[in-house]
């Protein structure tokens, strides 16, 4: 691969990226989007989403220029019917018989890496900057070998999980086993799960590419695991303080009214509580993946910040609850309008010599069922 | 004259640049050096908001500008399509857009009170029968494990019971797959289910609440409406088909957190109970009506059904007097629940609650039969 960025020009300036999407014309946008998939009773959803993504891709501006997505709606319509017939599928199956279910969720398991790198094609292929396309290498076989130990833990703990119920009338020394293996498999998942994590995101993004260029990602195995250790002990001492305040109000509690009002409490401590974990896990992140950046050079900035994540989270929660999803619009652009505005490039010389390569057309299969299973594909 | 960015197709080299269209549709620039290109080759983006528009040459090279209404003026003139730019109208019409969000809400709430109901119910009548059949399998298997325990009712009583049941059956078409279980309801306490596949669940403290087999003959027929309308496959098609609502008008499962999804859940699934339990009511009601068994026992034993959560009825029996039998307990705890219904009016936390307005329903077996004959 050929380095764009040439020696001679060293001149670095901070780019900052711009967001200037507006609440109210997103509304408008928002709304037509839905009455229209209610009365084509859905297939418009595909047109939806890509005039969704038009807008915000549109708002986001960097140097003078602004993103643009180009996805067909045709190609998402197509692969929506695939997710959709292959969600009901299962949906039906499970609910009927949970074996088949549990049959069509492995095969469905086994299928993940294929998603991952199809959805990344799709989404980066269809993303553009200045006439030039990004892009992702279709690695399938990589792909493989990268989540091949995560999806033998996963699928191997579902699928005893799920399977306890039926063997509790067994002997015990059979249950014994079963629960030691379960326990183990569990640790497992935890103890590897930032290493799993680091190697699937390294995945993604040095297979990534602004034109001809690559991505290159400096984050290491080390960073990863100090953030989740710092999360584990954080979240430790956040629920061992509550649980000792709810153990000595209970323990002191004299008269019924006061441990009547315990498990309101409870709730009103864990709630922010799992929030906070949720914003911070969020923050970081997203500041490890940006910030550790780079394309050809030019380096990347994310320095989001724990405590406006929360008060975002908070706020948006509340606005979409009391108003029944008629805020989500709302909450969607001030959440992008945060994240965009703390991300910057340092931007070598210009961002003038991006090549362009020659586009293919992408299925959009893979970013469709990622999305009806609730998998999170993208970066 | 349109103020905006080149960009030649090959490198992400920026140029200002100024676009011109001429009065035949040939586009070019002023101040860049390449031919012209007629209006019919070049590709226009649609308008999304303000958010910048494209022009794409067949040449690869793309010129990108915020004028956006300098681009639709050049679209309405050489467009011959009507239905061009026709959803950024929409979208910017003050007065549609408010439109749009009352139908919505409308159409949104009609859809889900009365819309899924009516299709759940078209969809679980054209099913064939072993779709429910195939759905209960290893229903009770799993109630056995969780809750049951092997029923305590002497034996006569079971038969007793049976032959009544075989007695309802025979003025029932198509009712030979209904079968009649027993089993002992601990923690669950007094309760009948029915089940997809036809079978019937009776708790031996729901047979103990009553001395009258009319009283047990009243739940079996209601019981006998649920399968006979296949409630159970019913409501397993409504919720599934909620979810794929919500997913499909929101768009994206992903951004719509799962307390959105949570919330109409919960309001209507109680909903939609209630309206089974009503149209099973009606089931027993008709076949009581039409073979003379008076609809009072439904009521009497509704009320009982009540009273056996009651504190009053759980005291009664914890204090194992000889003379508290469950039928004395559960006489006295109907009284007094009549008594405090009597005070208390409805409230709005009978929407929450699966089996809301059981006043009503008792209603209506209590007029026909003061009605009736007696």
């Amino acid at each position: 691969m050929d380095n764009i960025h040439t020696e001679n020009e060293t001149n670095t300036n901070n780019q900052p990226f711009e967001f200037t999407g507006k609440a109210l014309e997103y509304f408008a946008i928002w709304i037509v989007n839905v009455a229209l998939t209610i009365l084509t009773l859905g297939i418009y959803s595909a047109w939806a989403k890509v005039r969704t993504n038009q807008y915000f891709y549109g708002n986001t501006l960097l140097d003078g220029a602004a993103f643009r997505y180009t996805a067909r709606p045709i190609q998402i319509l197509k692969g929506r019917i695939i997710a959709f017939i292959l969600f009901v599928l299962y949906y039906f199956a499970s609910m009927a018989n949970p074996v088949v279910g549990g049959i069509i969720f492995l095969f469905i398991l086994l299928l993940i890496p294929a998603f991952v790198v199809m959805s990344m094609a799709f989404r980066l292929r269809n993303s553009m900057y200045r006439n030039v396309r990004f892009n992702f290498d279709k690695k399938f076989a990589q792909a493989y070998k990268v989540f091949f130990i995560p999806l033998l833990f996963a699928g191997g703990y579902l699928l005893l999980a799920s399977q306890i119920n039926h063997l509790q009338t067994a002997d015990t020394e059979t249950s014994t086993m079963l629960g030691i293996t379960i326990a183990v498999l569990l640790l497992g998942i935890i103890l590897m799960f930032p290493w799993w994590e680091y190697i699937v995101t390294r995945f993604k993004v040095v297979h990534a590419k602004y034109g001809d260029a690559d991505f290159s990602f400096s984050a290491t195995m080390k960073n990863y695991y100090g953030m989740y250790i710092k999360a584990y002990l954080l979240s430790i001492v956040i629920f061992g303080v509550i649980g000792a305040l709810v153990a000595t109000l209970m323990h002191t509690a004299t008269s019924d009214a006061v441990s009547s009002i315990v498990p309101f409490l409870i709730f009103i401590l864990i709630f922010p509580a799992y929030l906070w974990l949720f914003a911070y896990f969020q923050t970081k992140r997203t500041n490890l993946i940006f910030g550790n950046l780079d394309i050809a050079g030019h380096k990347v900035r994310s320095e989001l910040k724990t405590g406006y994540m929360l008060y975002l989270y908070v706020t948006n929660t509340l606005a979409i609850v009391f108003t029944l999803g008629l805020l989500m619009p709302w909450a969607k652009i001030r959440t992008a309008r945060y994240r965009i505005s703390v991300t910057s490039i340092d931007v070598v010389g210009d961002l003038s010599q991006f090549v362009t390569t020659q586009e293919q057309q992408q299925s959009a299969m893979g970013e469709e069922i990622g999305e009806m299973f609730d998998m999170d594909l993208g970066f | 004259m349109i103020k905006g960015i080149y960009y030649n197709g090959k490198t992400s080299e920026k140029k200002d640049a100024v676009l011109y269209c001429k009065h035949n549709g040939l586009i070019g620039f002023s101040d860049i050096d390449v031919p012209e290109t007629p209006f019919n080759s070049v590709e226009i983006s649609s308008r999304i908001g303000n958010t910048p528009r494209y022009l794409n040459f067949p040449d690869g090279s793309q010129f990108e500008t915020a004028d956006n209404d300098a681009i639709d003026e050049i679209v309405s003139t050489f467009s011959s399509s009507i239905l061009q730019g026709l959803i950024h109208k929409l979208e910017s019409a003050k007065s549609f857009v408010l439109f749009t969000v009352a139908s919505v809400v409308i159409f949104g709430w009609l859809f889900i009170q009365y819309g899924i109901p009516f299709i759940s119910k078209e969809i679980a009548e054209r099913l064939p029968e072993e779709a429910s059949q195939y759905m209960g399998q290893g229903v009770l298997d799993i109630m056995d494990k969780q809750w049951f325990s092997e029923t305590t009712l002497p034996k006569e009583k079971q038969a007793e019971l049976q032959q009544l049941f075989d007695d309802l059956k025979t003025n029932i078409d198509g009712s030979q797959y209904l079968k009649l279980v027993f089993r002992s309801g601990d923690s669950i306490g007094a309760n009948a289910f029915a089940l997809p596949d036809g079978t019937i669940v009776f708790t031996d403290e729901l047979i103990s609440l009553t001395d009258n087999n009319l009283d047990i003959a009243a739940i079996m027929l209601h019981e006998i409406g649920h399968i006979k309308n296949r409630h159970a496959l019913r409501a397993t098609i409504q919720q599934s088909s909620l979810a794929i609502f919500i997913v499909a008008v929101t768009g994206d499962v992903s951004t719509s957190s799962s307390i959105i999804t949570a919330i109409p859940f919960m309001l209507v699934k109680s909903g939609f109970s209630q309206g089974m339990e009503i149209e099973a009511d009606s089931y027993a009601l008709n076949y009581m009506q039409k073979y003379n068994i008076n609809p009072i026992h439904f009521a009497n034993m509704m009320e009982k059904l009540e009273a056996s959560f009651s504190d009053e009825f759980n005291n009664c029996i914890k204090e194992s007097k000889p003379q508290n039998t469950r039928i004395q307990c559960i006489n006295i705890a109907v009284k007094q629940n009549k008594a405090k219904d009597k005070k208390q009016s409805k409230g709005l936390l009978d929407y929450f609650s699966t089996h809301p307005g059981s006043r009503e329903r008792t209603e209506r077996f209590r007029v026909p039969a003061n009605a009736g004959s007696d």
